[in-house]
């Protein structure tokens, strides 16, 4: 028979109210579980739910698999226009640079005198690079691209001024114009004149695409949380027998919600990579299209990859995601799985 | 052990469930409640598994008020109770070593335990080669057993069973009883709730009979 100690009646009474989830037989001096077990307890309960989920979502591969792909696609779209409007504002950079100052030199101003004044911007803070086009460059130039030359022959004076092109180290709005300012005042500066257009039309757009970016992403983790919430209300239907029976002899609901936490966050994590992996082949693809079209304006400009910060970000959060979505889904469902 | 006060419960619909009921039984005591269908007996073991509250009066299970006990409380009460269900309530998905350790596991107790224990528990319910296998490829009767070793692999005080006997053809159910006897000889308090007037005649044990809610006879079975 049986070769565990039966104890004692006087041993087995029911616990009292403030009683910790008891470990192990309680001793005969009554002091409870002790930390140890405990702890061993709680670890062991997590491992088992773990192996359990991972059990349970490999018994079903590709009823798995679609879930964790439906996440993937709604995780790696607005993190794949975040990563396309990151290198929009690299791209940007070189736009950035299209803010520039034109110097337009009083006509009296000869090139030995444009020449000393480019060279004494040069040297001023704020300024990258600073470029002199004197007036019969400016002439020429003119000549040959308004297709006016013969006319502009026969005018008696060459009436372009000299001009002295700078190129800002920052692109800020107030310091470009702070600087704009300060050119002015320089002697033989006839005009001014910035150029904020492009500047201000590309952070526009920017602005537009992160609002975009935050409200599909908005949307998005919305939609991935039903998602996630509905695939454990399905799997909490098809374990009420055995929540009912877990809740009957003792199981409290953190027991019961345990597994299907883990398994919410098993989720994400599938989804997690599978997004991560999307974005890496969807950019990568893009990229060699980009390649080619900027190739052809002359520039190197590529796409970047995915990451490591961003890549684990994105994991880390799929799993975030996942768990709270269980989680909802287990609270929501928690109460009617009374046992009948 | 257990003590009904005045006990009544009233079902949100209107059905009245138990009519104050009062009776008290010790540590170690085994006993049967009996009547037809509706006159209580599953109502009194939902009251004692904490399923429903009392509308009215007082029910002790080990000093402590079942009216007033919190949810939160309630898990660690049944883990002090084993349940033999009529039909059986195993997992069909595990094996009868995992159904048995299930109330084990919850307590967080080693594997090295957990196999003691349920090996114990298995032996003595005549099942001990049965483990690996699942309940669909058990008899209905052991089945039962298996529902049994769960009940009592955790050395409940007190155990509950409802119509544990009722699928069953008399050998096996007095089989089952016989079980239920050996268990109770160990120390642990047996209520178990039957319609089967003739089996619980056999046991001479005392026996509750309820009518409608109320209790109308507490005696010795088969006097």
């Amino acid at each position: 028979m049986s070769t565990t100690r039966t104890p004692k009646v006087s041993e087995r009474v029911a616990p009292k109210p403030a009683d910790p989830q008891p470990g192990k037989k309680k001793r005969d001096d009554d002091d409870g579980p002790d930390f140890r077990t405990l702890l061993h307890a709680w670890l062991e309960s997590h491992r088992a739910s773990m192996a359990d989920s991972l059990r349970r979502l490999g018994k079903q591969p590709i009823g798995s698999f679609f879930t964790c792909l439906v996440m993937a696609v709604a995780l790696s779209m607005p993190m794949g226009l975040s990563l396309l409007l990151k290198n929009v504002e690299k791209l940007g950079g070189s736009w950035q640079r299209a803010a520039q100052i034109s110097l337009y030199l009083k006509l009296d101003a000869g090139s030995k005198e444009g020449e000393a004044l480019r060279d004494e911007i040069k040297r001023m803070p704020g300024v990258a690079d600073a470029l002199y086009v004197s007036r019969d460059q400016a002439l020429e130039e003119f000549q040959q691209q308004s297709g006016l030359g013969e006319a502009l022959r026969e005018l008696p004076e060459n009436p372009l001024p000299g001009v002295v092109v700078v190129t800002p180290s920052e692109v800020d709005k107030p310091a470009l114009e702070a600087l704009r300012q300060r050119l002015s005042e320089l002697p033989k500066v006839e005009v001014a004149q910035l150029d904020l257009v492009w500047v201000e039309r590309l952070a526009a757009i920017l602005k537009l695409g992160d609002r975009f970016v935050f409200g599909l992403a908005v949307m998005l983790i919305s939609a991935l949380l039903l998602v996630i919430g509905n695939t454990i209300r399905l799997h909490i239907e098809n374990r009420r027998t055995e929540i009912e029976v877990i809740k009957l002899v003792g199981g409290t609901d953190s027991y019961v919600r345990r597994p299907f936490l883990y398994m919410g966050a098993l989720y994400g994590l599938g989804a997690g990579f599978l997004a991560w992996g999307i974005l890496a082949f969807g950019l990568n693809w893009l990229n060699q299209a980009v390649v080619g079209l900027s190739g052809l304006y002359g520039s190197d400009f590529a796409l970047g990859g995915v990451p490591a910060s961003d890549g684990l970000s994105l994991l880390i959060g799929a799993v975030l995601l996942g768990y709270i979505g269980a989680w909802i889904a287990v609270a929501r469902h928690l109460n009617e799985l009374a046992p009948r | 052990m257990i003590r009904f006060e005045q006990v009544a419960k009233r079902y949100p619909n209107g059905h009245v469930g138990l009519h104050e009921l009062s009776f008290r039984a010790r540590r170690g005591e085994f006993l049967f409640v009996t009547g037809h269908s509706g006159a209580g007996k599953s109502t009194l073991l939902r009251l004692l598994l904490a399923m429903e509250r009392p509308t009215s009066g007082k029910l002790l299970l080990a000093g402590q008020d079942l009216g007033q006990i919190s949810n939160a409380q309630i898990p660690f009460l049944r883990r002090q109770i084993g349940v033999v269900f009529q039909n059986h309530q195993l997992l069909f998905d595990r094996t009868v070593f995992n159904n048995i350790a299930l109330p084990l596991q919850i307590l967080g107790l080693s594997k090295a335990e957990i196999t003691k224990r349920v090996d114990s528990a298995l032996e003595r319910v005549s099942l001990a080669d049965k483990g690996e296998l699942f309940p669909a490829d058990l008899s209905t009767g052991q089945q039962q057993r298996v529902g049994i070793a769960r009940a009592i692999v955790h050395q409940p005080a007190l155990l509950l069973a409802d119509e544990p006997t009722g699928n069953l053809d008399p050998r096996l159910a007095a089989e089952i009883m016989g079980v239920f006897e050996d268990i109770n000889r160990l120390g642990t308090t047996v209520l178990i709730a039957s319609h089967d007037l003739a089996l619980i005649a056999r046991m001479r044990h005392r026996m509750l009979t309820l009518q409608r809610g109320r209790l109308i006879g507490d005696g010795e079975a088969g006097q």
